[in-house]
């Protein structure tokens, strides 16, 4: 089934075939009479050895044989006790020579393979492993990818309890002979990640250990630099390096010494306030248990926590939770104070926030709030001071970076130093490029504030675009991470894009700051951690296909998704949680110009789709509107309670899909700027 | 990938620059093994692409033909040995009677009654009376063969092959196949890997008999066999490997499990796995080889279907719902659209397979320099099928002919990527089988 190279039948003189194939046939009923009757005789047995020797994948042999074996042995125990061990010795050797004599015609026998790991696992009688690895040298030898041989390698070597340390010398010699083989390499990585981990001894020191692979894999990539095996492996190096071991927190909302103007008008609006942990990897198990909060009016039973993630999984990067009811709590003049702390793998993140009331009301609105349009063209004009980013999750992240990262940085500058050489002597090797940008990205990621390196990765992306064009899609994705990554990266580069929103209805929070990501080329997003608290984003004017990660931003009153690429409703799955929003534009978008969606990647279950019929649905019906045709739009706007919503320019507008929205959102005032009657 | 112009080899595939550097020192002084290898099938690929330059694009479909009628006499010589001529694959019949079967009906040939009549008689023979079937008749039964098996039989489709399936008996053996752990045995007393777990799913699934206690433990089991590396290798601490990484992913929809692999990451090791010579390798640092062109191809067709889908299921259903129907996630599978175009260049896949795995007196092949043989020609045509209906999107009934590398009568069959069995063959098969439980 695997791409097993099949020997084509050699031409042969018929006479000889017809011999041949008559005396497998007379072996081959022999053998299945000798199974079916349970006849397990030494003459029995032999014939299913000649068998084997001339094609080791008739499975229904080997597994005669370990019946046989077994009923051999059973007998040798009832009667005599004294030649047990040299009986079973000599049967076991009788099957691992005929292993031995398959595996010859075809390294590749599964069957083969087998049997000699059900014989040896028995552990009946001390193997002879010096054997095994002589056989296995001899294999690897003629085949040095063969997966089967790498397997039984692994098998043996945890049978005899060989140390890691010793294989770990053999994948050296594998490697030292070409290092081309990945399957070498691959299983250095087992050994080493096994010995980091239980701290072996010379292994405590990860760091000068890693440093050491570094060096190593260095010298093959300089050999050549179009070698896929080391690329591979200097991935997985360059993974233990920049990823830290334990999941920790890097943001949340409210962030910790916060103090929340809340605007009145949202505070008789809104029932729910949000509270978001974001993680720096998958975590589970955030629950009453792990988070206890601490404030005079608020309890952690009053809050029940959620995984926020596309899929239907347990685990997630961005955990919600909803302080209910909390407009009865902050009337007081010196506001709600909370104080929250988190458990996460053995360590307590503290945070306190305080909300009150805002003084700073604007005066004379009444009505709900959403009478007006919401108009996009924030004035930039004005400066924005800095400190007005009221929301500080660079704090957090300071913090909870771990203190010894010198080596990592160290080493990564060496490395970023050693690539640099290496693409100026070869200017146009992608694996070079794509090598250095990730090493960059790496020690970004790992030195706080670090911004040195933001436009030269953009750069070595922009490159690898024209260099590269089949995968110019992955380039653009990573690039714009980088972007964003570059202008989310601390408050003096925010307010760049940041403008004041003088309509106080859209946004609860003083002050009212709109983030404009238009016509920047994203085709993804990104580090929406450092964004938790914004309510007022636009990200027009890009190339976004998917917008996956916005379900974070879970204060979101407006969003401007105009002029985008987004092909689909179900490419609008993470609006669905967004509970506060009121504004959105999709105007000038690629919806239901064909089905083609933009969730690149992304895949929940994805062959289930079950959904109760609403009322809204039999409304509809009744109308003689097919659900059909709109059901993902009618599941995504009934969840929402939009005000306003602009969907001009994409090919699913039409007349039929406007009734459609007046009912599927009965709350909505605007529709493609005009009111909604 | 977006191009829809023939990718005609270009000036990094002329195998001159290499052979001329050899005595410069660009490459370093020594060459690995690998690397030598690699250099020859990559000039070897480069002469055979090169007679596409500079000519017309009249002769450049002549050239791109699929030589349909040798193939097909080249799969009928395969049929009538059967049986009676020594073969090396004689505990694989029902493999054999699947590669050609299924490569017969996939370039759209029909199966007379006479014929269909001796295979289902043979795979009776083969069939176990516990349920299950053997690589031939009075073997044990082993679930590659009875995959095999159970594939031809749909791919026969007459009521006298789905009929002759015992599928309470299959039930019983596959669930005696069934690890605690999670996994299958391939066989009593047998190995089990991710590729087991592939062929009882499938099988379970398309003869309507996939229920919870032959789920349960499979999704775990082949998560953890997926690598850092991206893919899946056969069991766990294995590389990843093309053809195991089919097996756990198409294994995985099928159970409605997917969300347990990493999945971007899955789809950014095979893609990587196409290479110059346009054809995929199935591991890291191998040679290119045309039955690839399925199990990598397959794979990201699978993932083509991906998308979020608004699962309205709250947590308490799917959790307090101990049982749960599987019986139409095959179908199901075939309504949704593709969500993506094909995220593999799947016209240059064309081009090896027809260029570099077909030979023009029937069959295909590995790689230039290798033989013929039945498995590379069902999954070489199994691939060509995959990347002809790649761009397939709702409401199209036919591939568009810039899609169709080479004359447009190139074109087979469409399959149901889950189970490889043309789409004709599945529909019929699903209707019988959801008739009744067993």
């Amino acid at each position: 089934m695997h791409g097993r190279p099949r020997k084509a039948t050699k031409q042969e003189d018929p006479a000889a075939a017809a011999a041949k194939s008559a005396r497998l046939r007379e072996l081959q009923s022999q053998l299945l009479h000798f199974h079916h009757n349970r006849i397990y005789t030494k003459e029995a047995v032999s014939v299913s050895s000649k068998l084997l020797e001339i094609n080791p994948e008739i499975y229904t042999g080997w597994n005669y044989r370990k019946l046989a074996f077994q009923h051999n042995l059973k007998e040798v125990s009832d009667t005599d006790t004294d030649t047990d061990t040299e009986t079973i010795k000599s049967a076991i050797e009788d099957e691992l020579r005929m292993v031995e004599v398959a595996l010859r015609r075809n390294p590749k026998s599964y069957g083969a393979w087998y049997h000699r790991k059900w014989i040896l696992g028995q552990k009946l009688v001390p193997a002879n492993f010096d054997h095994e690895f002589r056989l296995l040298d001899m294999l690897l030898k003629a085949d040095a990818r063969n997966f089967h041989g790498w397997n039984y390698r692994r098998f043996i070597a945890r049978l005899k309890d060989v140390s890691e340390e010793e294989e770990l010398k053999y994948t050296m010699d594998m490697i030292n002979t070409n290092f081309s083989n990945y399957s070498a390499w691959h299983n250095r990585s087992m050994l080493l990640s096994k010995l980091l981990r239980k701290k072996a001894k010379g292994f405590h020191e990860e760091e000068s250990i890693l440093s050491d692979e570094f060096e190593l894999v260095r010298q093959a990539l300089f050999t050549d630099p179009s070698d896929q095996s080391g690329w591979f492996y200097h991935l997985w190096l360059l993974d233990q390096t920049s990823t830290p071991h334990k999941p920790h927190l890097v943001s949340s909302w409210p962030s910790d010494k916060l103090n929340i103007e809340i605007s009145a008008q949202f505070k008789e609006k809104c029932e729910r306030f949000p509270i978001i942990f974001c993680f720096n990897q998958q975590v589970d198990g955030v629950n009453l248990a792990t988070v206890t909060i601490n404030s005079k009016l608020v309890s952690s039973e009053h809050i029940t926590w959620k995984p926020l993630s596309a899929n239907n999984s347990r685990k997630s990067k961005i955990w919600v939770g909803f302080l209910e009811n909390f407009n009865k709590y902050c009337d007081n003049s010196e506001g709600l104070s909370v104080e929250i702390s988190v458990h996460c793998c053995e360590s307590i993140v503290h945070l306190k926030f305080v909300m009150k009331l805002s003084h700073m009301d604007h005066q004379g609105e009444n009505g709900d709030g959403f009478e007006e349009l919401f108009l996009w063209d924030c004035p930039k004009s004005q400066e924005i001071n800095p400190y007005l980013v009221s929301y500080d999750p660079w704090r957090l992240r300071v913090e909870s970076v771990e203190e010894d990262t010198k080596w990592h940085l160290d080493t990564l500058s060496a490395e970023i130093a050693l690539f640099k050489e290496m693409s100026e002597c070869d200017e146009d090797s992608k694996f070079v490029k794509l090598t250095l940008a990730r090493l960059l990205g790496a020690h970004n990621s790992i030195k706080s504030g670090g911004s040195a390196y933001f436009e030269e990765i953009l750069k070595l992306y922009d490159d690898l675009i024209k260099l590269d064009a089949p995968h110019y899609r992955y380039y653009r994705d990573e690039r714009s991470l980088v972007l964003l990554d570059q202008m989310t990266s601390s408050k003096d580069s925010l307010v760049e894009y940041c403008s004041r929103c003088e309509n106080s209805s859209f946004s609860c929070i003083n002050p009212q700051l709109c983030i404009n990501f238009s016509g920047l080329n994203l085709t993804r997003i990104g580090f929406v951690e450092r964004l938790l608290w914004v309510q007022i984003l636009d990200l027009s004017h890009n190339n976004l296909t998917s917008i996956l990660g916005l379900e974070a931003l879970q204060l979101l009153v407006c969003l401007n998704l105009s002029h985008n690429q987004i092909m689909s409703f179900t490419a609008l799955e993470p609006i669905k949680s967004l509970q506060s929003l009121k504004v959105l534009d999709l105007s000038f978008n690629e919806i239901g110009s064909h089905p083609v969606d933009t969730t690149r990647y992304l895949c929940s279950s994805p062959l289930s789709h079950t959904c109760n019929v609403t009322e809204t649905m039999e409304e509809l019906a009744r109308e003689n509107i097919k659900i059909g045709d709109f059901w993902e739009a009618i599941l995504l706007f009934e969840s929402l309670q939009l005000a306003q919503l602009d969907m001009q320019g994409n090919p699913v507008t039409n007349e039929r899909f406007r009734v459609l929205v007046g009912k599927v959102i009965p709350c909505l005032k605007w529709l493609d700027g005009k009111p909604v009657r | 990938m977006e191009s829809s112009q023939p990718p005609v080899s270009s000036s990094h595939l002329d195998p001159t620059s290499d052979s001329d550097s050899d005595s410069g020192d660009e490459l370093g002084p020594h060459l690995t093994v690998t690397q030598e290898e690699q250099l020859k099938v990559e000039s070897q690929v480069a002469d055979i692409y090169r007679c596409l330059v500079g000519v017309s694009l009249h002769r450049q479909s002549l050239v791109l033909e699929l030589q349909r009628d040798r193939h097909i006499e080249y799969l009928t010589k395969g049929l009538n040995q059967l049986g009676h001529t020594f073969q090396v694959l004689d505990a694989n019949r029902p493999w054999l009677c699947y590669w050609i079967l299924h490569s017969y009906s996939l370039l759209g040939e029909a199966v007379d009654s006479e014929l269909e009549g001796r295979v289902v008689d043979f795979l009776s023979r083969c069939q176990d009376k516990e349920g299950g079937y053997a690589g031939g008749p009075g073997q044990m039964p082993h679930l590659a063969t009875t995959y095999a098996a159970v594939n031809t039989l749909v791919t026969l489709g007459t009521e006298r092959a789905l009929s002759s399936i015992n599928r309470k008996g299959m039930y019983n053996f596959l669930l005696s196949m069934k690890e605690s752990l999670g996994g299958f045995r391939m066989h009593q007393l047998g190995e089990i890997d991710a590729r087991s777990c592939y062929c009882a799913i499938s099988i379970a699934s398309l003869l309507n008999i996939l229920d919870t206690e032959l789920v349960r433990g499979v999704g775990d089991y082949i998560a953890s066999c997926q690598t850092y590396e991206g893919g899946i290798g056969g069991e766990p601490h294995s590389e990843a490997h093309g053809g195991y990484t089919f097996c756990g992913l198409a294994a995985m929809m099928l159970i409605d499990e997917v969300e347990k692999l990493d999945l971007p990451f899955l789809i950014n090791w095979v893609v990587s796995r196409q290479g110059i010579e346009l054809g995929f390798q199935g591991r890291a640092n191998k040679l290119v080889d045309g039955c690839y062109s399925f199990w990598q191809g397959a794979a990201l067709a699978l993932t083509q279907k991906l998308a979020p889908l608004a699962k309205e299921v709250s947590e308490e259903q799917s959790t307090i719902h101990a049982t749960r129907d599987y019986s139409d996630l095959g179908i199901e599978f075939l309504r949704r659209c593709n969500q993506t175009g094909p995220l593999y260049h799947h016209l240059a896949l064309q081009q090896y397979i027809i260029l570099c795995s077909q030979i023009l007196e029937g069959g295909f092949r590995d790689k230039p320099g290798k033989h013929r043989d039945y498995y590379h020609t069902c999954y070489c045509l199994s691939g060509l099928s995959i990347c002809q209906y790649s761009c397939m999107r709702d409401g199209d009934l036919r591939p568009s002919t810039s899609d169709v590398l080479g004359p447009y009568s190139n074109m087979l069959e469409q399959v149901h990527p889950l189970y490889n069995v043309v789409l004709d063959k599945f529909y019929t098969a699903h209707k019988f089988f959801s008739r009744s439980s067993f």
